[in-house]
């Protein structure tokens, strides 16, 4: 798969601090990409360069192996995190003027309109003042704004802030639908549940830097820490574990099940097993990857120990 | 290009259909034509003069051993006072209380030679400044008149002649060899220069809130992704002064309009006044009239001659210009202000420097008025930010070709340079929220 887009070694200061500092990663076609960090690590800096809103101070970005220019502007949907629409105009006026800067025609334009509002069910508000709507309406009209011109990348800064369960849902099934057309998706979040869920790769941005990047799954597995939760009919389970072998915590419920983490080295696995078999039967037996979450915090704060 | 034509017309659209908009346009011929119809509407209107009954008792003045009235029937009347007589001071002063006059003026003879009179003025209220001025201006022209003809012997063509030498004042220019008309050139030149100060702070004005409302509303984060945020402000700079360029048309035809339709409805109300002579009552002595038909040819000839004597094509078309020029100057620096506003900090230190010039300028009008070739005049009509407004004031007076050029260079250069800068505020403090800036850090961007 080809790299639609690449950022190479971006720096990007205001005044004093470095808002980016040599930032490098790419996004592949056709991936859900996750940008995540804790508020100002420099997420928006770095949206904003990919929008061509601010330029870079030194560093390059490519759009297809082409370097970023405004050519590109029409192949790429923003939703912003602070959303906002002209409150005065009507809902159609508005979305024509931002789909017309983003240079879809007139006639094009309109078709694309109807097919979206009748799709979000907002057809009746076609002709009403954007003020007059409730804010989730507001927010489903600057969805179509981002999406109108069928955007080849999508960038969606906390697309979920400010949507109900039912509409943040709705927009997760036509972010995966857009996905599924081929376009590419930038996700810039701290929800790292949704993270999980949806992105295939990812890029941790802590203190203006890159600290963490590549596929969700891979970088779960380097997380992992080699624990594993045992199930167990018997409660002695401590007993039977071999030499080096360790028992991180161990519950036992009122019907007599032990469910017990232990630290297994690599390739211990068959012994342990065959060892707790010959005493209890195993009713589960599962490595404990470690979330999402515990990987963002552990390597922000691990971050943040280097940098005392 | 294509895209700034797509933003010009929406924030020309957008800003047309407003209510704001809408009722401006009608409200500003409206008020205009009351300015050009009221006073004329006021004046023709029964108004109510003061009524001053003069009361010259003691009749007898002893000069030369003659008896002569001094100041009975002297008195002119004109549209605000008139004047009557009566001997007997009771009997005015019943009338006052009746209500059936608004004042008494009685003349108290002391007994020196010449007989000094003092006055007395009886009124429910203070009179006002004018009716006190033109009794004492009157009290002294009639005493100068009658000892002029009683003491010198004087006919009453001497005399008019003494009070009214009808001697001329003409300037002519030396190269033109024309006459200089000043008083009208005094008002041509405050009007231009005022209607160029208040266009620029409107439609200036105009841009800046425009700039807040996409600042505030966010929408110019989706609108910086789609589009270079110099074509966001100069599509706006243009589409408002498209706007005013608008407005000032409906407001000129309907203007048109409606003083037509009023001078149709109403002709007599721009015919020059006739003066009737009114009889008020037996009483009445003299009431003197004015003869307004000459005054008024004559006023009309001067003018006609005042008209003439400017050069209305140049005046015109350095109106166009400046007003063009001046009005990107103070856009591009009112828009880039808007981009600094915002709703949570209070950045207003920044709208100070943009309004301060401008009314500089307009304070510094009746300066360059009394002396339009004078050294200050001409410094603020180079200085870009006072020369709007500035050299407007000197057009009608004549300016020499060099210093209108170099002052539109210097203009034509500033608005390229401040331009420049607006540009890079703008582009970097319409995204900039929640900061309270300093004037130190504004001027870093302009660095970058």
């Amino acid at each position: 798969m080809n790299n639609i887009l690449e950022i190479n070694k971006v720096t990007k200061s205001y005044a004093k601090k470095k808002a980016i500092d040599e930032v490098s990663f790419s996004v592949k076609e056709g991936e859900v990409f996750g940008l995540l960090g804790p508020n100002g690590a420099g997420k928006t800096t770095l949206i904003r360069m990919i929008n061509q809103i601010t330029l870079p101070d030194s560093g390059d970005i490519f759009f297809f192996g082409e370097k970023l220019s405004e050519k590109h502007i029409s192949f790429v949907g923003y939703l912003p995190e602070e959303r906002g629409l002209y409150k005065k105009m009507k809902v159609y006026e508005v979305v024509l003027y931002l789909a017309e800067l983003k240079g879809l025609k007139g006639i094009e334009a309109k078709q694309r309109m109807d097919y979206w509002f009748e799709k979000f069910d907002i057809k009746d508000w076609w002709n009403k003042k954007v003020e007059e709507l409730s804010k989730g309406m507001q927010q489903k009209v600057q969805f179509i704004t981002t999406i109108i011109h069928n955007p080849k990348l999508l960038i969606f800064d906390e697309p979920f802030s400010g949507f109900d369960p039912l509409n943040a849902n709705l927009l997760k099934s036509e972010i995966l639908d857009l996905r599924k057309q081929g376009a590419t998706i930038i996700f810039s979040t701290h929800n790292m549940e949704s993270v999980e869920e949806i992105c295939d790769s990812m890029v941790l941005i802590n203190s203006s830097k890159n600290v963490l990047e590549g596929k969700v799954d891979e970088i779960k597995q380097d997380f992992k820490k080699g624990e594993y939760e045992v199930i167990t009919s018997g409660s002695e389970i401590e007993t039977l574990l071999p030499e080096g072998v360790g028992l991180v915590r161990k519950t036992i419920d009122n019907k007599g099940l032990c469910t017990s983490v232990l630290k297994i080295p690599k390739g211990a696995n068959a012994e342990v097993l065959s060892s707790i078999l010959k005493q209890m039967d195993i009713l589960s037996y599962r490595e404990i990857l470690p979330t999402m979450n515990e990987i963002f915090i552990s390597t922000v704060q691990r971050g943040e120990q280097t940098k005392i | 290009m294509n895209k700034l034509w797509i933003i010009i017309k929406r924030e020309y659209l957008s800003k047309v259909k407003k209510k704001s908009f809408f009722v401006m346009t009608l409200l500003g011929p409206v008020l205009m034509t009351l300015i050009i119809v009221l006073p004329t509407l006021l004046q023709n209107s029964a108004k109510e003069r003061y009524h001053i009954i003069v009361v010259d008792e003691i009749e007898k003045s002893i000069i030369k051993g003659d008896t002569i009235s001094f100041f009975k029937g002297k008195f002119r009347s004109n549209d605000d006072l008139l004047f009557e007589y009566s001997d007997n001071i009771k009997e005015a002063q019943q009338l006052l209380s009746n209500g059936l006059c608004d004042g008494v003026l009685e003349l108290v003879n002391t007994n020196d030679n010449p007989p000094i009179k003092s006055f007395l003025f009886y009124a429910d209220n203070e009179p006002s400044v004018e009716v006190s001025t033109y009794i004492r201006e009157q009290t002294k022209e009639i005493f100068k008149n009658s000892l002029l003809r009683v003491d010198y012997d004087m006919t009453s063509e001497d005399i008019q002649l003494i009070n009214d030498p009808k001697i001329d004042f003409y300037a002519k220019d030396i190269n033109t060899g024309e006459e200089s008309q000043t008083e009208l050139k005094t008002i041509v030149g405050f009007v231009l220069a005022f209607v160029i100060y208040m266009f620029i702070f409107l439609f200036g004005s105009q841009v800046m809130r425009s700039v807040g409302e996409e600042k505030t509303s966010r929408i110019i984060e989706v609108l910086a992704s789609s589009v270079k945020s110099i074509y966001l402000l100069f599509g706006k700079i243009i589409a408002v002064a498209l706007l005013g360029l608008t407005q000032i048309f409906f407001w000129i035809i309907l203007t048109l309009l409606l003083v037509g339709g009023v001078s149709i409805a109403e002709p007599d109300l721009f015919k020059p006044q006739e003066q009737k002579e009114i009889q008020m009552s037996q009483r009445v002595v003299n009431v003197d009239v004015v003869d307004f038909d000459t005054m008024d040819t004559s006023i009309a000839k001067e003018m006609v001659q005042s008209f003439q004597s400017i050069n209305f094509t140049l005046v015109i078309s350095v109106f166009v210009i400046y007003f063009i020029l001046g009005y990107f100057l103070y856009g591009s620096m009112f828009g880039a202000t808007g981009a600094l506003l915002d709703n949570d900090t209070d950045n207003s230190q920044f709208t100070l420097p943009v309004t301060v010039p401008m009314i500089f300028a307009i304070i510094c009008v009746p300066m360059i008025i009394n002396n339009p070739t004078g050294s200050v005049a001409v410094w603020l009509s180079m200085i870009p930010f006072t020369s709007p407004v500035i050299m407007l004031v000197r057009i009608p007076f004549g300016v020499p070709v060099w210093q209108l050029i170099l002052s539109i260079v210097i203009l034509l250069l500033t608005i390229w340079l401040t331009i420049y800068f607006a540009a890079k505020v703008y582009r970097t403090g319409i995204l900039m929220y929640g900061k309270n800036l300093t004037w130190k850090e504004v001027f870093k961007w302009f660095r970058k």
